[in-house]
């Protein structure tokens, strides 16, 4: 299709929309009160929810500091406290900084522009956030063990072989998981990359 | 006037505008339907802050093509939404299958763009003017025009593969 045919097509579409128009003023009201209900549902489900899952865990931990009595359990301990309690804060503030970009005052070069650097920062907080959930599902089971049971995962545990085959298969999972995670977002990522790099180099 | 009387009314006269947009920057009738809802709830906010600096029509695009671009798709997610077939047309409704044919065409080669081209082509197949084009996107009206017969360039690679 060239493009004086797609102009002709577009302005048949035109007409079309025109003769069809449909909205009412009551519509129109209403989309704007809707929409902002489902602007608040929007922010509050999936991430203070995770937000909260991850602070209660991290608080779950911190309360029950005490009972982790050896190296590598404080150790586990830590590191899986930072995690949960920093991984929500990128999370969010990330997604936050997206809603942000004035879509009133910037022109679409602008808008474009600012999208392009906040979505690559986004995916780069996605990406670690794979990976400190990896992690973190391994260092919070010495300490759950620890804190709910009373057990020491390593040197209470009877039969050491299916930590044996756990160890190996969980590495295994990892290498293939990351190279996975690392492929999807660096495409992303870079896409984003070239748009700026376009962008910034015009005018 | 009343500015809600007033807004609902510009809403009225360019819903066939957002409507295109969002053909252009959706895939499925679901997104579609939030995008025009979010557009219409964006142009509301920006409406208090509008000065008549620039044209209504040329606000309007820069505000809705920016939410377009902007807006983080949502998957799983179904708030209270306005079914869009209650509030604009069908596209099977009235048109007939020759010409659907060529419109599923027309958007096929459109989506295959980027971000940044297919709102230049969106705007030059609206009939805008380097000018107009210019003052939405930011871009130079030189510029405009370089990436234009680059977007013609591309659309011309498209037909011969295929």
């Amino acid at each position: 299709m060239e493009l004086e045919e797609m102009q002709t097509v577009w302005s048949e579409l035109s007409d079309q929309i025109e003769k069809q128009k449909k909205l009412t003023d009551k519509m129109i009201i209403m989309m704007t009160q809707e929409k902002y209900r489902s602007r608040i549902n929007r922010i509050a489900y999936p991430e203070i929810l995770g937000g909260i899952i991850c602070y209660g865990a991290g608080l779950l931990i911190v309360f029950n500091f005490s009972k982790l009595d050896n190296w590598y359990s404080l150790l586990c301990g830590i590191i899986s406290i930072v995690v949960l309690f920093v991984l929500p804060i990128l999370s969010l503030k990330s997604i936050k900084r997206i809603h942000k970009i004035d879509v009133a005052t910037n022109n679409y070069k602008e808008t474009l522009l600012n999208y392009a650097k906040e979505k690559k920062q986004f995916q780069k907080v996605m990406k670690w956030g794979y990976y400190l959930g990896f992690i973190i599902m391994f260092t919070i089971m010495p300490v759950t063990s620890k804190i709910i049971n009373g057990k020491d995962l390593f040197s209470e545990t009877k039969s050491i072989w299916p930590l044996v085959i756990a160890i190996p298969l969980a590495i295994i999972f990892f290498i293939v998981f990351s190279k996975w995670v690392f492929k999807h977002y660096l495409k992303n990522i870079n896409s984003a990359e070239s748009l700026i790099k376009d962008l910034e180099t015009t005018d | 006037m009343s500015k809600e009387l007033e807004f609902t009314r510009i809403i009225k006269d360019h819903q066939g505008v957002i409507f295109k947009i969002t053909t252009v920057y959706t895939d499925n009738r679901e997104d579609q339907e939030d995008l025009y809802q979010e557009i219409v709830y964006q142009l509301w906010k920006a409406y208090e802050s509008f000065r008549g600096e620039s044209k209504i029509s040329i606000w309007m695009y820069r505000v809705a093509l920016n939410t377009a671009i902007t807006r983080l798709k949502k998957e799983k997610r179904r708030g209270n939404q306005i079914g869009i077939d209650k509030v604009i047309m069908r596209q099977t409704e009235q048109y007939d299958t020759g010409f659907e044919e060529r419109l599923k065409i027309l958007y096929s080669h459109i989506k295959r763009l980027n971000q940044l081209e297919k709102g230049l082509m969106l705007l030059l197949l609206e009939g805008k003017k380097y000018e107009e084009i210019s003052s939405i996107t930011g871009l130079s009206p030189s510029n405009v025009g370089t990436r234009i017969s680059r977007i013609k360039q591309k659309l011309k690679t498209q037909i011969i593969k295929k």
